[in-house]
């Protein structure tokens, strides 16, 4: 019986450990793909960011697949990372690159979320920083919850389709310190079409 | 023997879980963060109280100057943030917001105390890696947690409880959060705290 026991808890021990080795970056994009699917943030008070982002309603929640837009730049911040404070003014930049390329202004979009970040803490760095773009909190800390093994700054770049994200073409940790070099890496990526207005 | 088992494969389960846990620390700490995994919550017993006169204590600051309490006695309400270790996952994700805070705390004519059982060599280091702090950071490693111990925020490892105190410009606390060690406290609630005494 304790033999049997002990064999079991072996074989336990063992599918325990699998699930805990560090996950190779696919499994972990897909992952991350998953989680990203699943969530669902506070929607932005602020009229002129629920049009930016498609919204024709203010529910209480939205999942970021119902953001309007061919191909979504996420930069997943804190409040309370010194690098993301100091990245701030670049990621500024980042939202006006784009923003002055017509051919894409509406098909990429970018946001930010305060990863266990409360609403007055994200307010605070909205207030520092002014950002362009949807800042996002974490109040119910679902995000926290369900992102693992990254670094503030991180950026996604996400393949959205259809109410829903379809792949996660662009996940790195660290700050980029060219905007327009940064724009034309996701423009690359993401293999969305040149040309045209949006 | 059974009870052995059980012990380790309860260990095991946890051990897992804990790996498993999201944390976005900042991309500044990359690689340096030692990983705690969940501790118990708090591990000392306050010996002091709200409204009673804060015990005034004489540190050595990484800047090299002596702070003492009573230095702002009159001028200024005072926050001051046991932390428990430098180079820890929470740790480091706490004072960099208060950094980003700081004008909200001069509007509320407070100055943050930072306190940790570390010694000045390590704190400075630390909070260099962070870009620095706008506040004091003191050092209680010798004679090693003498200011926890007086307000009875040293645990039993040596380090310090996760607590906050605000103390009004009489030296009267009129605030104590003692904080789970696996979690970091609200900003608005310090703030909050703040806006009422002010």
């Amino acid at each position: 019986m304790s033999r049997t026991f002990t064999a079991g808890l072996g074989m336990l021990s063992f599918l325990l450990a699998l699930l805990a080795a560090p996950l190779g970056a696919q499994d972990t994009r897909e992952g991350h793909l998953r989680a990203l699917n699943s969530l669902s943030l506070y929607t932005p008070e602020d009229a002129g960011e629920r049009q930016y982002l498609g919204l024709k309603d203010a529910p209480e929640k939205i999942p970021l697949g119902r953001i309007d837009a061919e191909v979504l730049i996420v930069e997943v911040f804190s409040m309370y990372c010194p690098h993301c404070q100091r990245h701030a003014p670049d990621a500024n930049k980042l939202y006006h690159a784009l923003d002055s390329r017509e051919e894409f202004r509406n098909k990429i979009k970018m946001i930010g979320i305060g990863i266990g970040n409360s609403q007055y803490e994200v307010g605070l760095f909205r207030e520092k920083y002014a950002p362009p773009f949807p800042l996002f909190d974490d109040r119910s800390s679902a995000v926290v919850g369900s992102l693992s093994g990254i670094y503030t700054p991180h950026y996604f770049g996400l393949k959205m389709k259809d109410g829903s994200i379809r792949e996660i073409f662009y996940s790195e940790s660290g700050a980029f310190s060219d905007a327009e070099a940064f724009l034309e890496m996701i423009v690359e990526e993401s293999g969305i079409q040149r040309g045209g207005n949006s | 023997m059974k009870m052995t088992i059980r012990a380790a494969f309860l260990g095991l389960v946890f051990a897992v879980l804990a790996g498993a846990a999201a944390h976005a620390a900042s991309d500044a700490l990359k690689g340096m963060i030692y990983e705690t995994g969940p501790l118990k919550a708090t591990d000392s017993k306050l010996k002091v109280r709200v409204g009673e006169q804060a015990p005034d204590f004489t540190l050595k600051s990484i800047s090299g100057k002596m702070v003492s309490l009573s230095d702002y006695k009159g001028k200024s309400n005072v926050v001051i943030s046991f932390i428990p270790a430098a180079w820890t996952p929470v740790c480091s994700d706490q004072w960099p917001g208060y950094a980003l805070a700081k004008d909200v705390f001069i509007k509320n004519e407070a100055v943050v105390l930072g306190i940790s059982t570390d010694n000045i060599p390590s704190l400075y280091a630390w909070t260099s890696q962070m870009n620095g702090v706008w506040f004091p950071v003191l050092s209680d490693f010798w004679p090693h947690g003498d200011v926890a111990r007086k307000y009875g925020v040293l645990r039993s490892d040596g380090t310090a409880d996760r607590t906050i105190l605000i103390v009004d410009k009489k030296g009267r606390i009129r605030y104590i959060g003692l904080h789970s060690i696996n979690t970091r406290p609200p900003l608005e609630e310090i703030i909050q705290e703040l806006e009422r005494i002010r």
